[in-house]
């Protein structure tokens, strides 16, 4: 009998095994996978309320951080200290919506969910220390207090950037709105705010100043103004176009005119500064052509994703068809070509886009990488990440550059963005007053640069506001012009160090 | 001998409290970051516990096994703390019931000196188990908790009756096989090509089995059906050392489940969700996902005591315990508890092949089967190796009826070790005095 006894133990002993494995399956092996089930609420739970990093400004304002809630179902709660201020930015954190913005495309680092956190050292296996690390970006809350202020309770977006390394210093559009509204703990409070900001019209969560686009009006002269000259086609004295009040493309009976019906032509120069529509539109049209254009406007960030660290920014267009070559260089859609090279018709830009435009040229042609981030810190002062300055695009040579540049200092000092002129400070700008729908209504646009003079300019930026049906008609050297200067004044008082 | 396992046993009930109440500081912390108000009741209450069990063995069993005491206190000092970080009010009445457990263990020592004399109630304990496993059955008493009928309520107490029915029916099989082995072991039928014996010897034992099967099946209780199979089958084999009966057995097996698969709806369930718990993973799979999830946050080392979130799993104090453990613990604290529960099983199954008399050697495997396979049936449930069947992880899930029982079948495995140990000994010592005349002569 004491045989089969010692074989009673064997079996069970071998029962036992068949546990220990399938426990190092479900604990070991499959852990991950049961982790990334969608059934499995536990780590939906355990993400939403785990502590997070601090998401702060460049100057050091927190814009998120996560508090402890000891009332509530969760442990904790992400707050926004800023409100609808960096809203745009910093994005949203609910439990119900998921998360936007640089909550999104940092959400491993500020949980602590990547590799490089998670397992650091080798006692991490067995210790749970605080993983999460602090998010800073490069965006300015004085900045971004200003643009705020400047625009109002006008629809419209400023983007502010520094043109030597391509670090977004301000993101603002209005309407805007609360993430605290979505982070709250009570579900229904959360879905009635996500209900009412979807309903709204004014699509308070729609990030206006990189996630949509507009017409970029005469703005849109500055490219094809250095895409002119870059192609060889115009230098700073040849051609002289012709002082017309209108300007008819080939293969077309409708002219465009001249704002207000105004005469204008002259050198590169002269027509930028009075915003020229008849010379531009046959720059494009005729010097230029479709080809040289199409190919050209990738550089500037056009029919592109831009490499910005924000989530699914718009793309902006420019129309990549205009038919065949009826004669040697007038095509079918020679008009169509004449408006967009003046920023009409089919163009259609984001305000960071046009913001990038101007940087490029700021920047001797060396369009830097857009980014919001600047580092990314571990708790233990360990810097995981930063961001450092990164050529994306050469549109055009520093020559090139230096000759727009030349033409966008005239607008200011002589043009239509005279607003823009600041005692001592090297301004170059370009406003742009784009109709939209029936005409009536305008986009007012501003964008350029700014700095010390004779150095590399250390702001450049694009700002729009939209048009308002009860307005009516508004240009951007009246309008946009005045809110960028409060915003540049503040941008160029107090510059962050760069670091390195 | 005896001097030398009763320290052993003290030493490891001591290291035992040393665990348990490190456990439970550690998980209070981990909650609030304090230590627990009532850390002082708590350890005089462990302690005390553990120190009548050994003062009892000391008295009324001094040559058992020094093992069997200090595993249980570990176990049962686990599952307080677990279930004391689910629930307070469960902790307190889990606390009774442990207190009532040990005095069952000790008033089981006192009343039973010889394992051997239950062999004369086999009869008894028969019908005892029978009535037992009948009683949730009768009008009244008797209740469904759970989709299980298993419980009976006298006054305001609730008892699973079903418990002690399994220890009675393991005394019954022991007994009777002990008396009738050898005419199970002769084959004199022949049904097709197995050889069987005579069927008036097969006979109470099937009637036994059949009986058990259905009042289970027909109270829902399908890990009391397995549980009894097992045992069963184990003794019946063990006892007679025919295979065919082992073959009988799981072909018995293979057609009760066909049957059973057929005929109830929630024997069904059970086995699709074992197959595959994904597809109703938020309505019947619920539980079965709940502790998948739990055991794979615990990982290879566990989320640490009191900071997992163990509230999601569902019966998490009771059938689901084994998932706390694994989240809390991680895959080392979990194997730890298997190596706890294998540990025990060795030590009930040294205990029966030390054992000299028949029926001691199957009681003893009959009880330590009963407690090995209970543990497998239910962590395998719980981690999908076996479909799910809600028996209680011995020592450690909440309830009385089943620490009560556990600690009795603690304490016949105590006896009979305790008696093997003493007969040992003393053949030893008449080796040696018969020895040592002669080797007077030879000088």
């Amino acid at each position: 009998m004491n045989g089969r006894i010692t074989k009673v133990g064997l079996g069970l002993i071998v029962c036992f095994s068949l546990l220990f494995l399938q426990l190092t399956r479900i604990q070991v092996l499959q852990a991950d996978e049961l982790d990334e089930n969608p059934e499995n609420l536990r780590s939906i739970d355990r993400s939403y309320e785990q502590g997070r990093g601090i998401v702060a400004s460049a100057d050091g304002a927190v814009l998120a951080r996560s508090v402890e809630t000891p009332d509530s179902t969760f442990a904790r709660r992400r707050e926004f200290p800023e409100g609808e201020l960096f809203a745009h930015v910093t994005g949203y954190y609910s439990f119900e919506y998921g998360a936007e913005g640089i909550e999104r495309t940092f959400n491993d680092e500020l949980a602590g969910l990547t590799e490089a956190q998670r397992y650091d050292r080798v006692s991490d296996l067995f210790v749970d220390r605080d993983r999460t690390a602090d998010v800073t970006l490069t965006l300015r809350k004085d900045v971004q207090e200003v643009a705020r202020a400047a625009l109002g309770q006008r629809k419209g977006s400023v983007v502010v950037l520094d043109p030597r390394t391509g670090a977004i210093q301000a993101l603002w559009s209005y309407p805007s709105y609360d993430p605290n509204l979505l982070s709250d703990h009570d579900t229904d409070a959360v879905r009635a705010a996500w209900q009412q900001l979807n309903d709204d019209p004014a699509a308070p969560m729609l990030a206006r100043s990189y996630r949509e686009r507009f017409a970029p009006g005469s703005t849109f002269k500055v490219v094809t103004a250095a895409v002119g000259v870059e192609s060889g086609v115009v230098t700073a004295t040849n051609p002289v176009f012709p002082q017309a009040s209108s300007y008819t493309p080939p293969a077309s009976n409708n002219p465009i005119g001249n704002f207000g019906g105004e005469v204008c032509g002259g050198t590169l120069v002269e027509v930028l500064t009075v915003s020229c529509n008849s010379a531009f539109a046959q720059l494009g049209a005729e010097l230029i052509g479709p080809q040289r254009m199409i190919s050209s406007v990738g550089a500037f960030g056009f029919n592109t994703a831009l490499p910005v660290d924000l989530p699914v920014p718009a793309v902006s267009v420019f129309p990549t068809d205009f038919g065949a070559e009826i004669t040697p260089g007038v095509f079918e859609d020679s008009a169509r070509l004449a408006q967009a090279a003046i920023g009409q018709n089919d163009v259609a830009a984001t305000p960071l886009t046009m913001a990038m435009v101007a940087a490029a040229v700021a920047n001797d042609g060396r369009a830097m990488r857009p980014h919001a981030l600047d580092r990314i810190v571990a708790r233990d002062g360990e810097v995981l990440t930063r961001v450092e300055p990164q050529l994306w695009q050469r549109p055009v040579s520093p020559e090139t550059a230096a000759l727009i540049r030349e033409a966008m200092q005239s607008v200011v000092a002589q043009g239509t963005a005279t607003a823009l002129a600041i005692d001592g400070v090297e301004v170059g700008a370009m406003t742009g007053t784009a109709e939209v729908g029936d005409g009536e209504a305008t986009n007012a646009w501003v964008i350029g640069y700014a700095g010390t003079p004779g150095q590399v300019p250390s702001v450049a930026f694009a700002v729009i506001v939209e048009a308002d049906p009860g307005i009516g008609e508004q240009t951007g050297g009246q309008i946009a012009a005045p809110i960028a200067r409060s915003v540049v004044e503040v941008a160029l008082g107090a510059q962050p160090r760069q670091a390195g | 001998m005896g001097r030398v396992r009763r320290t052993t046993e003290l030493g490891l009930l001591l290291l035992g409290a040393l665990i348990v109440i490190g456990a439970y500081s550690l998980t209070a912390l981990g909650r609030t970051a304090s230590l627990p108000a009532n850390i002082g009741p708590f350890l005089g209450m462990l302690l005390a516990l553990f120190a009548i069990g050994h003062l009892a063995v000391r008295k009324l069993a001094p040559q058992a096994d020094g093992l069997l005491l200090p595993l249980a206190g570990l176990l049962n000092g686990l599952g307080y703390v677990f279930i004391a970080r689910m629930d307070t009010e469960l902790a307190a009445a889990q606390a009774t019931w442990s207190a009532v457990g040990m005095a069952g263990f000790v008033a089981t020592l006192v009343l039973i000196r010889r394992a051997r004399n239950l062999e004369h109630y086999r009869y008894s304990f028969a019908a005892l188990g029978i009535l037992l496993l009948l009683l949730p059955s009768v009008p009244v008493i008797g209740q469904e908790i759970n989709g299980a009928r298993i419980w009976i309520r006298v006054g305001p107490m609730s008892f699973q009756p079903g418990e002690a029915a399994k220890l009675a029916l393991a005394a019954f099989i022991a007994g009777y096989l002990v008396e009738k082995r050898e005419l199970l072991a002769l084959s004199t039928k022949r049904l097709g090509p197995l050889y069987l014996p005579d069927p008036r010897h097969l006979g109470p034992l099937l009637a036994a089995w059949g009986v058990s099967l259905l009042v289970m099946v027909n109270q829902k209780d399908l890990g009391s059906s397995l549980l009894f199979f097992t045992l069963f089958i184990v003794l019946v084999w063990v006892a007679t050392g025919r295979a065919a009966y082992l073959l009988l057995g799981v072909g018995l097996f293979a057609g009760g489940a066909t049957i059973a698969y057929q005929l109830f709806g929630h024997v069904r369930d059970r086995v699709t969700i074992w197959l595959d718990p994904w597809p109703v993973a938020k309505e019947a799979g619920y539980q079965i996902v709940e502790a998948a999830f739990a055991m794979a946050d615990g990982g290879l080392t566990g989320t640490g005591l009191g900071l997992g979130d163990p509230s999601r799993i569902p019966a998490n104090t009771t059938d689901f315990i084994f998932a706390v453990v694994a989240e809390e613990l991680g895959l080392v604290g979990a194997t730890a508890l298997l190596m706890a529960y294998l540990l025990l099983v060795g030590s009930g199954l040294r205990i029966a092949l030390q054992a000299d008399s028949n029926f001691d050697k199957l009681l003893a495997t009959g009880l330590t089967t009963l407690l090995g396979v209970q543990a497998f049936v239910i962590i395998g449930g719980v981690t999908r190796v076996l479909p799910l069947t809600g028996v209680t992880l011995p020592f450690m899930s909440f309830g009385g009826s089943s620490l009560l029982a556990n600690y009795v079948l603690l304490a016949l495995l105590v006896r009979i070790s305790d008696e093997a140990t003493a007969r040992s000994t003393a053949r030893a010592a008449e080796v040696a005095v018969g020895e040592s005349p002669t080797m007077v002569v030879g000088s």
